[in-house]
């Protein structure tokens, strides 16, 4: 069974390589958004399970729909993926109730690991 | 012009080639000056480098730009320029940690630039499979007339000019500056070979 | 020992390249042989390699110089500042460089060109560059670049730029006359108007309020200002009346064969003028006025200086009554 999934992401290439590193089962039920306000009306709108979230975008970035998810009440599971790897960025992320912090560019057996980790595989 | 030209395609992959290397590059300056960056999503513009002095002079404060040389293989090589606005360039001794009248204000300029300007490019060569090696950094001439000639000069020995705005903000105080990497023709050619490159895998 | 035939071709691409040993041995001789210094630091900053450029020109030993802090080798280096220096490259993995026109030099290295230059040491320029090794610990290599003829060439440039903006009578930012050349000219003037017994006035004026503007706007903006103030003033002017930059905000105005009432008339349509401009910064409208001292030469001056006095002391006059006016001299 693959779960609903979003992948958040201004950029086209990163949004692309996400796709890539994911379960081959997975791909089948991906939807995309490319800000964070269409992210957030995506996730009100829909059940979605796993998020992949980038951090910086233009209008809403990560932080923002990562506060709007806790304010909403979404049952969600996030992943950031994000450029932006300062370590108090990561923790900042984790507080705001993410899974995981990834690195860019994303790796299919990392993102994989991950996944596994946080028992959605 | 039209070699010039990117597609839509290799745009987004260089956006986010870059995104990715001001990631790194600001986290490397973060620990380096034991602080935390805001980081804000560099935009990035290609431009004719004969259109460079208009847009330089459009922004009315720019007060010091410095320029550094890099080399990288595959003929990708250019000179980088940092534009700063007068009332940033105050701010760097604050920012490098230094003592007040330890460092000229130029030397404090040409330093940061040099980091900055560096940082960057390493990353971004490590993205595309290659590595940078860089000329000193030069403060150009400040003089208003004498700026725009040298900028003249520059112009018209480079074909593009990248001009990807950073805004670095650190914690305390926000410092601005504009980073143009200005390219000739052969290397454009081959970066976008890169970019093809990277695009085909996906 | 070798015999010649060193080089190994390879078996794969059948190109002939040197043996490692003899790629060592290639490439000390080549660092030994550049006319640039070579020295390698380890993560404490000892000293672990340099090549003979260094032994020539530092006069020391290798004996003693190998395994020491670079800054007990060479206590003339700023410590403080290298530090940093070494750290950032150390750290970011980058180069860092210092040129002569940064700091002279770094390292007291005698010159040895036959010219003679100002300072008795070599001129660098000097590159850190971060090493990568098998062994776990970064090293630091110092390149030091021996610039002193250029260093040399451009001083000598620079003078001569200079004499020739000395020699040169214009201000640069208003385009007018700068102080020295309308000095000449006044004491010129005075001179003529004593000599055939005519009149000369003279009107000293001042920006009020500049430096507020300076701190409120920011020196660009003050820039502009003088720029349009001079420029405006200037439309207002006679061919044969010479107006000059006095100091930062300070301007004066020469009027040949002009009383004092021909000349508290002008003074005071320029303050009418200037007031009632407006400039624009940044899309702000900024308005500016100047104060205003006229003063006519009596004859009872024994030098033009005395004049710039007089007409000083009417500008004074001018601020103390309130500004954005002009005043004659009481004397």
């Amino acid at each position: 069974m693959s779960p609903s999934v979003l992948i958040c992401d201004d950029s086209n290439m990163a949004r692309k390589q996400v796709l890539k590193s994911l379960p081959e089962l997975w791909k089948n039920s991906v939807q995309t958004a490319t800000n964070g306000a269409e992210a957030l009306t995506i996730l009100r709108d829909n059940s979605v399970e796993v998020l992949f979230l980038d951090l910086t975008m233009p209008g809403i970035d990560g932080v923002g729909v990562l506060q709007g998810i806790k304010k909403l009440n979404l049952d969600c599971s996030v992943f950031v993926i994000s450029a932006d790897i300062q370590p108090e960025m990561q923790a900042k992320v984790k507080a705001l109730g993410a899974k995981e912090f990834i690195r860019k560019p994303v790796k299919p057996d990392i993102l994989v690991s991950h996944l596994k980790n946080h028992g959605l595989l | 012009m039209s070699e010039f030209q990117l597609t839509e395609d290799q745009q987004d992959c260089l956006q986010e080639l870059i995104n990715i290397a001001m990631g790194q590059a600001s986290d490397q300056l973060a620990r380096y000056l034991d602080t935390f960056v805001y980081l804000k999503v560099p935009s990035i513009e290609s431009v004719d480098a004969k259109d460079l002095l208009q847009i330089l002079s459009q922004q009315q404060n720019t007060m010091a730009v410095v320029s550094q040389g890099f080399f990288g293989y595959e003929g990708i090589r250019g000179e980088a320029l940092l534009a700063y606005q007068d009332e940033d360039s105050g701010r760097i001794s604050d920012l490098l940690g230094y003592e007040p009248g330890e460092l000229s204000e130029d030397e404090q300029l040409i330093d940061i630039s040099s980091i900055l300007t560096t940082t960057f490019l390493n990353v971004f060569a490590r993205q595309i499979g290659n590595q940078m090696s860089y000329n000193a950094p030069k403060l150009l001439p400040s003089v208003q007339n004498s700026m725009s000639e040298h900028l003249q000069q520059i112009s018209f020995s480079w074909d593009l000019a990248l001009k990807v705005n950073i805004n670095y903000q650190v914690t305390d105080y926000s410092f601005n500056c504009n980073m143009i990497l200005l390219i000739p023709e052969t290397a454009i050619i081959n970066i976008k070979h890169v970019l093809d490159r990277i695009l085909a895998e996906f | 020992m070798f015999d010649c035939t060193t080089y190994m071709p390879t078996k794969d691409t059948g190109k002939s390249v040197l043996s490692e040993q003899v790629l060592k041995q290639v490439n000390r001789q080549i660092a030994n042989q550049l006319n640039t210094g070579v020295m390698v630091l380890d993560s404490a900053f000892n000293i672990v390699n340099w090549n003979r450029f260094l032994q020539v020109h530092t006069d020391k030993v290798s004996e003693d110089i190998i395994g020491q802090s670079i800054f007990h080798a060479f206590p003339e280096l700023p410590e403080r500042w290298l530090v940093r220096k070494f750290s950032a490259v150390m750290q970011l993995n980058t180069p860092s460089f210092c040129s002569w026109q940064q700091r002279h030099h770094l390292f007291e290295l005698p010159h040895t060109r036959p010219i003679t230059t100002d300072s008795e040491f070599m001129a660098q320029n000097c590159t850190f560059l971060p090493i990568e090794t098998d062994c776990k610990s970064k090293l630091i290599c110092i390149l030091i670049e021996d610039v002193t003829d250029v260093c040399h060439y451009q001083e000598q440039l620079q003078k001569t730029l200079d004499e020739l903006a000395q020699i040169s009578r214009i201000d640069g930012l208003t385009q007018i006359y700068n102080r020295r050349h309308w000095q000449e000219s006044l004491k010129q003037e005075f001179a003529k108007a004593q000599r055939h017994d005519k009149a000369l006035s003279l009107i000293m004026l001042d920006l009020d309020y500049f430096k507020l503007l300076n701190d409120n706007y920011g020196h660009q903006c003050g820039d502009m200002v003088l720029i349009e103030v001079s420029a405006l003033i200037s439309a207002l002017l006679r061919v044969e009346d010479l107006f000059g930059r006095y100091g930062g905000e300070e301007f004066a105005i020469i009027l040949p064969e002009t009383n004092l009432a021909g000349a508290l008339e002008l003074a005071e349509r320029i303050c009418r003028k200037v007031a009632a401009v407006s400039l624009s910064y940044n899309d702000e409208a900024i308005k500016v006025t100047i104060s205003l001292g006229v003063a006519q030469c009596s004859g009872e001056e024994s030098s033009y200086e005395d004049l710039i006095t007089h007409a000083d002391s009417a500008l004074y006059q001018a601020k103390a009554q309130g500004r954005n006016q002009a005043c004659t001299a009481t004397t």
